[in-house]
């Protein structure tokens, strides 16, 4: 299983999102620290779900990278997140 | 994290009323997103300290543990984690980091933060 498919997957499963988008921007960072051949290391993730409505903004983020859990988050170099609820 | 890295880290973020936690140093940082943090608050002339996590293998572990946030660069100011770069950057452009700044009495350099945030509209 992919690691997009991961994070996608933990997410739907966590916060019943109605809006979820994951890109692998892997490619973009070509080169760059933390990169790697054959991608799946930068992540941009779009998520909006009525969970988040009563969190701040530090903890929207927070329990984004609960749901994922340290593993999945300490594989990946990069995480961009955009949460809304 | 032993206590002596949490004391460690407890001292650096109280010592300066801005503390960034980031890849490299202001001068030469090493990642993207530290580089887009620092890049910022150079622009808008803020007084900060900067920590290079990757001198220091405690702190990088450590300050992961402190604040209960998995990723690198981290913003402190008066003590307080603020965030990383994603909810750097949306302070920033939202004004209301500007906020942050004149509540804790930070001093930067209002018109480079409007500068940014046209440059960005």
């Amino acid at each position: 299983m992919g690691v997009e498919h991961e994070i996608r997957e933990k997410l739907d499963a966590a916060f019943s999102p109605r809006l979820l988008s994951v890109t692998d921007e892997s490619e973009q960072h070509r080169g760059h620290a933390g990169w790697r051949e054959g991608g799946e290391t930068h992540f941009r993730v779009e998520i909006a779900s009525d969970d988040f409505a009563k969190l701040s903004r530090i903890e929207r983020h927070r329990a984004v990278h609960r749901a994922l859990g340290s593993d999945l988050v300490g594989r990946i170099h990069a995480l961009a997140l955009q949460i809304e609820a | 994290m032993t206590a002596d890295t949490k004391t460690r880290i407890d001292e650096t973020v109280k010592a300066s009323d801005v503390v960034l936690f980031m890849k490299g140093t202001k001068e030469m940082p090493q990642c993207g997103f530290s580089s887009r943090v620092a890049g910022v608050l150079n622009f808008m002339g803020v007084t900060y300290t900067d920590v290079n996590v990757l001198a220091d293998e405690d702190i990088r572990q450590g300050i992961k543990d402190y604040s209960d946030w998995p990723t690198i660069p981290q913003l402190y100011v008066k003590g307080e984690f603020v965030g990383g770069c994603d909810i750097f950057t949306e302070m920033t452009l939202s004004g209301e980091l500007d906020q942050l700044f004149d509540q804790k009495g930070v001093t930067y350099d209002k018109a480079a933060a409007d500068k940014i945030r046209e440059a960005n509209a």
